[in-house]
């Protein structure tokens, strides 16, 4: 009791003496719990919405089987399916994303049979709204239901019409009632099946079926036998299934910011040890004291560690609240996906998750007792009776720190980041960053002398001679005040370097695959399109020099995983190269067989080389292809195929497309084409066509791309935030353990700006050092990023670039502020009494 | 002698990492209320002689014990609980924590120990007051001046009644009548508690009040001359 | 004229077609139109409404006694004749099976609802063969005719034998429904059908057997405009003789038009026109559902050439209301009935709210 007396007095003594530099520290800690639980509470909320939307849009039916395309699968399979013994009731459902005006949001118009529907998805069933009387069953042609969002978005209201454009054509319906039981945000509109699959082209297609099972039937047995009734178009899709979807959709990218929040944790962590190790070096003599004084050693090592503790349960406490009030602040500005875009007019709530809170406090805790660990061990391992007279710093100048824990540490590092993927994620790549960062600041010391010996000032006037002294005499000292500044730094520059890289790749990507002057797209089209003769009149066009029709086909491949997309397009079969941006070796296929030319992702995704064979869904059977070749693609990440426009017709028969690139003639003016395009359009179409020129989308896709990583940078940002914190807070640490000094020399006849000239070369040096650390290791995690953690999380690869301005600009911005920090927090020691500071001799 | 001598040191040698011999053979031995000088030249190893006493540093050879306990068979756990049950410090440049009471910075040996904290800060009190500073336990370090703060030392070395009390120029830092007070203070401390003292010192006014005034030189310690 | 359900799905078939649609045209029902068989068991689908009806009384070997009725119904609702979708709802097909069980006290019912299509849902047109997913009513090669349906909670497989002779309501199956000549259906009835077979209840097969009566009717015209609802009831009398009686109600509960028959043991048909059947008020039940009260003990006098004659009839048990409100249906009172020498099922529509078609 009495023993923990002593340490309270200690613990509290000291706080009270320095209360900014323990609240700086649990501040990283704070800074790096809320930033990690605000992203685990977005990720957790946008998925739970995400969730949300696949039920209601699903209706919560027992068992679904999907259209493995938007072209969805013949609708014989209903009786099929309805007749599988098990089977209580089936639902057949036209699904198609429909538009109420060209600009507007997506809305997904759902055809049911409202008998079925009313057994299987009772969810989706309307409620009429307004006068009943003549015209109002619930099978009426013409009519829809629409939930409060569609509603909203349209603008639509009960008794009022509403024109929805889907599949290319266009039909206008009368708004009979609402869809109460839709979630919040989703935008339905259930309209009668037969109408659905008549007025929007879709005669003899369902896009899905919905299963609702017989009860005390045998799910796994009646699944089995619906899955052997499917043609190849079309899988079975259970609630998992979909859950798995809607989280694989966005899962790496999840999993980076998440692991971004986590190494600003480790940032916070660096910053108390920094903070620990300085304390404890101060309280060097005191601690030796307490032992001289019969403080067992246990207890010392107990005590430290109680302050780290206490800290960290500081620092993460008010980090759980500052992350719930930072998701809270994200959703409403940034969206779900803060700013992702994968999660599409979902409308996310906030959503606590008390054991995640948890969780993070114990990070918080966790990081503060690491940080703790070294200077505890350190102080307990000093013998008291040297301890007590030293002052400070403990360490012999002609010692040379060891390297081999360090060394040891970034070899560690290197093996994780040459390891495979673990459950699809790059969590060793994440390790290796981690080991490589503590593997750095652990061979800082190291560093520190080796880069500071060999400078040599010709004429060093008395404040360099000083500094650089001191920075030689205690490296172990200036690694410390370095550790906090040398992880924000280098992580900032690993990011910016995997931005930069991901960029200037995506920039030239573009231009690979943007070749023509002009683009058409029908949106929203998945089925239907422009036939031959309305491709004919495009063609037709004054002005045009030629026209390439393309068109965009959802494929499922596997229930669990979101939709590859097939790009139907000619494709220069001398040179294909010429048509798409290939990477790699391309093959030549067997003769007779159908070539595709697969994206990157879907390589990597699916497990596939040029020259294997796989089978596509394509009209209503399975279609062995042969990969052909590899291309980069950044736009579909969950992978794409291509196929020559002249073989899909000839698989499926579909000669229709909905994409369209046309390069102009010479000399023709885009703005006049384009008019001339859209009259030479179907009349169903002309609303809806958009039209592009490359040079817009290329910027509209630049800008999407930095909305989102935009998070990322404010990430950074904060991380570095955090860094020059840990500077400022080691430098009035060790100005204050230095006051004797600073007095010394202010007897001996040093003027003040001479001292304040010391601090800020000493504040420069140190940034120097870290910064030239922070580069190089930033260097080496970069191309972690790059060459192991994006290609396993999203499945792509890029060239590296390196933003030299934005380094050379962060690396001076460093220096100064370092320089700046340190006389800003040498300034209060200087001031306290230098005569006094003599006095005391420790 | 009769009764169990406070402190015994038998053939202590001790060398310094070099590899030069500090002192060879030593014998030693204070009874209780004892109070022995020890002086010597710069170097010579008086410091290392206290830490070898105080259980901070261990021998060459030899054998050390405290109110009969033999500190070379302890731990270092064992040695730290010996110390803050039978000795008690008092050091030349006080070592009194800035950022605790003055009463907190007395009171540290016994509550470091298993006493009730409130006992102990009375007792803290006690004392501050026997040593000439009533009412001043609520004071820090930086009210004080330096006989004061040496003052709160020996309060401090006396809290926990100790066996034995090592001092190192405990007056090295205060100006001759300061000095003067505090050493009487000091002696007459330790034998109102019957305390063994070993006081470190080149001070000749420290000597003369010792019981007994030894030097130490490589051959161990001798009485000195003229007493 | 029959049957609540049937209105409800008559108010589909009455929808109007959207605007720039084509309009359905239904046939007339007309007098002296011969009935066919066995053409004319199987469904009539040109014709707006048309319903296949058994109520009946069953026993179990341990003498307990149930009511039961499964109904099939057909409806064409006004398409737009030219959606090629084989969606189209160019019928609705909706059958309903209760069990009346006085051990519990209530009914228990069930119903299936689909459009016809796709071999799922569809009614044979040359014979009585009506499938909805699961059910099934059909007439087979030896003239019985066979119902199973199976529900939530309980489930009916049954087999009626005819004993008698087609019975052709009002002119030779040319039944009139109101005052104006429009409004008419034709109408048949086979009484006296001897049923076998076996009932799920509460997880047992019980073995049954009893009386049956099967109502056929299909029409285009509805109800006068001023009816707000019909009693109906078909009495097997014990001597092989059957007794149809109906009655459709204005606002103030007088009969708006009235008729039935009485077929005697020896096969002689008495029609009989409004004036002939009066439902005479006796004792109400009031259900504790709806609120509704119905007059489910009436005391029922028909005027024959020989003079009037008068069936007290009494219910199996009084709470036989079938609350179909959750399903989007009326709410209406349908049981068996039983009189001195005689026994059969009681419809009372319109109670709970007037049947607004």
């Amino acid at each position: 009791m009495a023993a923990s007396a002593a340490l309270r007095w200690m613990v509290w003594g000291e706080w009270r003496a320095h209360p900014a530099r323990v609240l700086v520290a649990a501040a990283a800690i704070a800074i790096g719990v809320a930033l990690g639980f605000a992203v685990y509470l977005v990720n957790r909320s946008a998925l739970d919405e995400f969730e949300r939307a696949v039920q209601t849009v699903s209706g919560a039916a027992d068992l679904q089987v999907r259209a493995a395309s938007a072209a969805g699968f013949d609708e014989t399979l209903y009786p099929t399916l309805a007749r599988i013994p098990g089977v209580r009731a089936a639902s057949p459902v036209v699904e198609l994303t429909a538009r109420a005006s060209p600009d507007g949001p997506p809305i997904t118009l759902l055809g049911l049979d409202v008998f079925r529907a009313a057994q299987v998805t009772p969810s989706l069933a309307g409620v009429r709204q307004g006068p009943a009387g003549a015209g109002t069953t619930p099978f009426d042609a013409g009519q829809v239901f629409l939930s409060a969002a569609a509603m909203q978005a349209s603008g639509a209201m009960v008794g009022g019409a509403i024109r929805l454009t889907a599949a290319g054509q266009a039909a206008s319906f009368r708004v009979a009632g609402t869809l109460p039981a839709a979630a919040e945000g989703q935008r339905i509109a259930v309209a009668d099946i037969a109408d659905a699959q008549w007025r929007f082209g879709q005669l003899g297609r369902l896009q899905r079926i919905d299963l609702k099972l017989a009860a005390g039937s045998d799910a796994r047995a009646v699944q089995d036998a619906v899955a052997a009734a499917l043609p190849p178009d079309a899988a079975i899709e259970t609630r998992q299934t979909q859950a798995t979807r809607g989280d694989s959709l966005s899962r790496a990218y999840r999993v980076n910011l998440e692991m971004l929040a986590m190494v600003a944790l480790l940032t916070g962590g660096f910053l108390v040890y920094s903070a620990q190790s300085l304390s404890v070096s101060r309280r060097e003599a005191q601690f030796a004291l307490l032992r001289v004084l019969g403080l067992s050693r246990r207890r010392l090592l107990g005590m430290i560690f109680a302050e780290g503790g206490l800290v960290g349960l500081i620092g993460g406490m008010a980090g759980v609240g500052l992350g719930l009030a930072l998701a809270g602040l994200a959703l409403r500005v940034l969206g779900g996906d803060l700013g992702g875009g994968y999660f599409q007019g979902a409308h996310a709530r906030l959503v606590f998750a008390p054991g995640a809170a948890a969780v993070f406090l114990g990070l918080g805790l966790l990081a503060s007792l690491a940080g703790a660990v070294v200077p505890a061990l350190h102080a307990a391992k000093a013998k008291p009776a040297v301890a007590l007279k030293s002052a400070g710093d403990g360490v012999d100048p002609r010692a040379r720190p060891p390297l081999k824990p360090g060394l040891a540490l970034l070899a560690a590092g290197g093996l994780a980041a040459l390891s495979p993927p673990v459950g699809g994620l790059p969590l060793l790549g994440y390790a290796a960053i981690a080991l490589i960062l503590a593997g750095g600041i652990a061979v800082m010391p190291w560093l520190a002398m080796a880069l500071l010996t060999p400078v040599r000032p010709r004429r060093p006037g008395p404040a360099a001679h000083l500094a650089l002294g001191r920075l030689r005499g205690a490296p172990g000292q200036a690694a410390v005040a370095l550790c906090g500044i040398v992880a924000s730094v280098s992580l900032m520059v690993a990011m910016s370097v995997m931005v930069a890289s991901f960029r200037g790749s995506v920039d030239e990507w573009l231009g690979q695959v943007l070749p023509a002057d002009l683009y058409m797209r029908l949106p929203d089209i998945q089925t239907g399109g422009l036939d031959l003769a309305a491709q004919a009149d495009l063609t037709a066009v004054e002005g045009v020099r030629r026209v390439t029709f393309r068109k965009m086909v959802g494929l499922r491949l596997a229930a669990d995983r979101p939709e590859v997309v097939l790009q139907v397009a000619s494709v220069d079969r001398a040179d294909p190269a010429r048509s798409m941006p290939l990477t790699g070796q391309t093959r030549a296929v067997p003769v007779g067989a159908t070539p595709v030319w697969i994206s990157e992702p879907m390589a990597r995704l699916y497990r596939l080389k040029p020259g294997d064979a796989l089978t596509l869904p394509l009209g209503g059977a399975a279609r062995p292809v042969a990969v052909a070749g590899v291309w980069r693609d950044y736009a579909h990440q969950f992978g794409a195929v291509a196929m020559d426009s002249a073989d899909y017709t000839r698989l499926t028969g579909d000669t229709l497309r909905t994409q369209a690139s046309v390069d102009l003639a010479p000399g023709a003016a885009p703005g006049p084409i384009i008019a001339a395009l859209r009259a030479a359009l179907p009349p169903g179409m002309r609303d809806q066509a958009d039209f592009t020129r490359s040079q817009a989308l290329r910027a509209y896709a630049l800008r999407v791309f930095d909305r989102s990583f935009a998070v990322t940078y404010a990430l950074e940002a904060i991380a570095i935030g955090v860094g020059l914190a840990g500077v400022a807070a080691t430098f009035s640490a060790q100005t204050f353990a230095r006051a004797r000094e600073f007095g010394m020399l202010r007897h001996i006849g040093a003027l003040r700006r001479q001292i304040v000239g010391l601090l800020a070369l000493e504040g420069a040096l140190l940034g120097a050092v870290g910064g030239v650390a922070g580069l190089g290791l930033g260097a080496v995690m970069g191309q972690i990023l790059i060459q192991v953690i994006n290609p396993q999380s999203f499945n792509w690869t890029m060239d590296t670039r390196w933003p030299v301005g934005l380094l050379t600009t962060l690396f001076c911005a460093l220096v100064a502020a370092s320089a700046g920090t340190a006389v800003l927090s040498g300034r209060s020691a200087l001031s306290a009494g230098a005569i006094r500071a003599v006095r005391e001799d420790w | 002698m009769s009764p169990a001598p406070a402190l015994s040191l038998t053939g202590l040698k001790k060398s310094v990492p070099g590899g030069r011999v500090l002192f060879e053979g030593l014998e030693f031995s204070a009874a209780p209320g004892e109070i022995v000088a020890i002086m010597g030249e710069s170097g010579v190893g008086k410091s290392t002689l206290l830490n070898l006493i105080a259980g901070l540093d261990l021998p060459d050879v030899g054998r050390i014990e405290i109110g009969g306990a033999a500190l070379g068979e302890m731990s270092d756990d064992a040695r730290t609980t010996l110390r803050r049950e039978k000795v008690g410090f008092v050091f030349q440049a006080f070592h009194i924590l800035p950022h605790l009471t003055l009463a907190q910075n007395v009171a540290l040996p016994l509550v470091l120990g298993r006493a009730a904290t409130a006992e102990a800060l009375k007792s803290a009190h006690d004392l501050l007051d026997a040593v000439g500073l009533g009412g001043r336990g609520g004071d820090y370090a930086a009210q004080l001046s330096g006989g004061e703060m040496q003052r709160v030392a020996i309060a401090r070395a006396l809290i926990h009644r100790p066996a034995l009390i090592l001092a190192d120029e405990p007056t090295g830092n205060l100006d001759p009548e300061t000095a003067a007070k505090v050493l009487d203070l000091f002696v007459e401390q330790a034998r109102t508690h019957r305390a063994a003292a070993v006081i470190v010192t080149h001070s000749e006014k420290v000597a003369a009040v010792a019981d007994r005034a030894l030097v130490l030189s490589p051959n161990g310690l001798s009485l000195r001359h003229g007493r | 004229m029959r049957k609540a359900i049937a209105g409800l799905l008559a108010a589909l078939a009455l929808a109007g077609p959207a605007p720039g649609q084509e309009t359905t045209v239904y046939p007339a029902v007309v007098p002296r139109a011969p009935l066919r068989f066995p053409a004319d068991h199987g469904a009539h689908p040109a014709f707006r409404t048309e319903w296949w009806y058994v109520t009946g009384w069953l026993k179990t070997p341990q003498g307990e006694e149930l009511g039961f009725q499964v109904t099939f119904f057909r409806s064409r609702p006004a398409i737009d004749p030219r959606n090629p979708s084989k969606f189209a709802p160019a019928q609705i097909l909706f059958a309903h099976a209760a069990l009346s069980d006085p051990k519990l006290g209530r009914l228990r019912h069930d119903q299936r609802i689909a459009r016809e299509g796709f071999g799922l849902a569809r009614a044979s047109t040359t014979d009585a063969d009506i499938i909805i997913d699961d059910w099934t009513f059909k007439r087979g090669a030896d003239g019985r005719f066979r119902a199973r349906t199976a529900g939530e909670d309980f489930a009916l497989n049954l087999d009626m034998a005819p004993t008698q002779g087609v019975l052709p309501q009002g002119d030779g199956g040319f039944s009139r429904k109101g005052p104006k000549t429009g409004q008419a259906s034709y109408y048949y009835s086979l009484p006296h059908l001897a049923v076998t077979g076996s009932i799920l209840r509460d997880g047992q097969r019980i073995a049954v057997t009893g009386q049956a009566w099967l109502d056929r009717e299909w029409s285009s015209t509805l109800l006068d405009p001023a009816a707000t609802g019909w009693d109906w009831v078909g009495l097997n009398l014990d001597d092989g003789g059957a007794l149809t009686a109906f009655q459709v109600r204005d606002k103030s509960g007088a009969a708006l038009w009235a008729g039935g028959s009485l077929r005697s043991a020896d096969g002689k048909l008495t029609k009989l026109s409004p004036g002939d059947v009066i439902f005479a008020d006796a004792r109400r039940w009031r259900s504790p559902r709806s609120g509704a009260s119905y007059p489910v003990e009436p005391c029922l006098t028909v005027r024959l050439p020989g003079g009037p004659r008068t069936w007290r009839l009494k219910p199996l048990f009084d709470d036989q209301e079938l609350d179909s409100r959750a399903a989007g249906g009326p709410v209406y009172w349908e049981g068996a009935v039983s009189a001195p020498g005689a026994r059969g099922y009681l419809e009372l529509t319109g109670y709970a709210a007037p049947m607004k078609l």
